[in-house]
């Protein structure tokens, strides 16, 4: 029967990160890693006036 | 923040070995920005020499950390950083030691102690229950709010926790909010801008460790000392605004002299923030500065306005106000600024088109 090791958050890093870890017998047998956090700026920008998108992309 | 010391302020002070020369001189200055009489500054002095160690816990929501950049870019005076120092930061993610379940207990630690400030850095999604930021399997907005109960303050940093920032930009697909728009019975402060400025965060903790409460504010709930006066009044491209001299193009001529960035998009004239006078990076410039208008990041939803559209100049443009004579902490330089502003807004309600849809979001906002 494998083990399930969650680590949430990830910290000293810029954003938001979850790890699921499954171990079976001391070795790692399979792992999940999701960011957490979504704000959408692939939905924001189309449309605007793209000589202020920079400004906007560095903010990520 | 790394360098852990330990004690109240005066310990500090000789644990590092600053002067008694080099403290005073950093009161007076924190008097200053403060829009206090220098006389104010031994109180500062005499308050942040017996100042116990504040708990401070830092939320990042829907952040860039770029603000977080911010704070750890506070080395300068040596001074401010040990201010910094003085706070017990129990809690932050991105440069706090532990993770997972052992990062949460350290929230959930302090706050079960209460009386510690808080610090708001990103938006606070709210549309689909939340979902669209997570920390520890729990909302941001779950999260803030149980923080929120305990907490004797709220500081929102940066544009995000203020009104929701880029995020919120329209059609604002997570529903982001400020912290004012989530959390309504707790005392908040809006250390507007993208990024805030460190220093500002400094003189309210400053402001705090002082007087025991929070600086006086707009009705925005930005601090007056930080944001009462505008940026176009206090730049020093205005001489060459007042003489008709603007950069016409990126790389021409005038941008080679320093002239004036309006006509490039400057949000100058409907900006109110100490940019220019407190400055960025240990205080070497500033985006005007460095060639590049302003982008007024310290107002509401200022994203929707495009970075390199003009706006209409609104109300008559005075020099740099001058501090009160008598020695009153109430009516402050910052104060009778924005009375002066107010004023100017009377006397210019003519064209001013963009500037007082500007202005309109705000009232809106508020």
């Amino acid at each position: 029967m494998a083990d399930k090791l969650v680590i949430d958050p990830i910290t000293r890093i810029e954003g938001h990160l979850r790890l699921e870890i499954e171990i079976d017998g001391g070795q790692v047998t399979d792992a999940w890693s999701s960011s957490t956090m979504f704000r959408g700026l692939e939905i924001i920008l189309p449309g605007r006036d793209p000589r202020g998108a920079w400004l906007m992309a560095q903010r990520i | 923040m790394t360098d852990r010391v330990n004690g109240n302020m005066a310990e500090i002070l000789a644990q590092k070995g600053v002067s008694r020369r080099e403290f005073l001189k950093f009161c007076s200055i924190m008097a200053g920005t403060l829009a206090l009489p220098a006389s104010f500054a031994p109180k500062i002095a005499h308050a942040l020499q017996t100042a116990q160690r504040p708990p401070v816990v830092w939320l990042e929501m829907q952040d860039c950390a770029g603000c977080t950049e911010s704070l750890l870019r506070a080395n300068q005076p040596t001074v401010a950083e040990l201010v910094l120092d003085v706070l017990s930061l129990n809690y932050h993610e991105t440069i706090m030691a532990p993770s997972g379940e052992r990062a949460e207990k350290s929230l959930m630690d302090t706050v079960a102690q209460g009386g510690y400030l808080t610090v708001v850095e990103g938006a606070i999604p709210t549309k689909d229950d939340g979902i669209y930021c997570c920390i520890g399997g729990r909302t941001a907005l779950d999260i803030l709010t149980e923080v929120a109960a305990n907490t004797a303050a709220i500081i929102a940093v940066g544009a995000c926790a203020f009104y929701g920032g880029w995020p919120a930009t329209t059609p604002n697909p997570t529903g982001a909010q400020g912290v004012r728009d989530v959390i309504s019975d707790k005392p908040i402060v809006n250390l507007a801008g993208c990024p805030y400025n460190v220093d500002n965060l400094t003189a309210t903790v400053v402001h705090y460790l002082t007087f025991n409460r929070l600086p006086e504010m707009d009705e925005l709930g930005r601090p007056l000392f930080g944001y009462g006066r505008r940026i176009h009044d206090n730049c020093e491209r205005r001489g060459h605004f007042d003489a008709g001299q603007f950069v016409k193009a990126w790389g021409d001529e005038g941008h080679r002299q320093g002239w004036c960035l309006y006509q490039m998009g400057c949000k100058g004239p409907v900006a109110y923030h100490n940019c220019p006078t407190i400055r960025w990076n240990e205080g070497t410039n500033w985006p005007v500065g460095a060639g590049h208008g302003c982008i007024a990041c310290a107002g509401v939803g200022f994203w929707e306005t495009p970075a390199y559209q003009t706006v209409e100049i609104f109300g008559q443009t005075p020099p740099s106000t001058f501090p009160a004579v008598e020695e009153e902490e109430g009516l402050s330089a910052a104060s009778a600024g924005a009375i002066g502003g107010a004023a100017g807004l009377v006397v210019g309600v003519g064209g001013a088109v963009v500037a007082r849809q500007i202005m309109k979001n705000e009232t809106e906002e508020a």
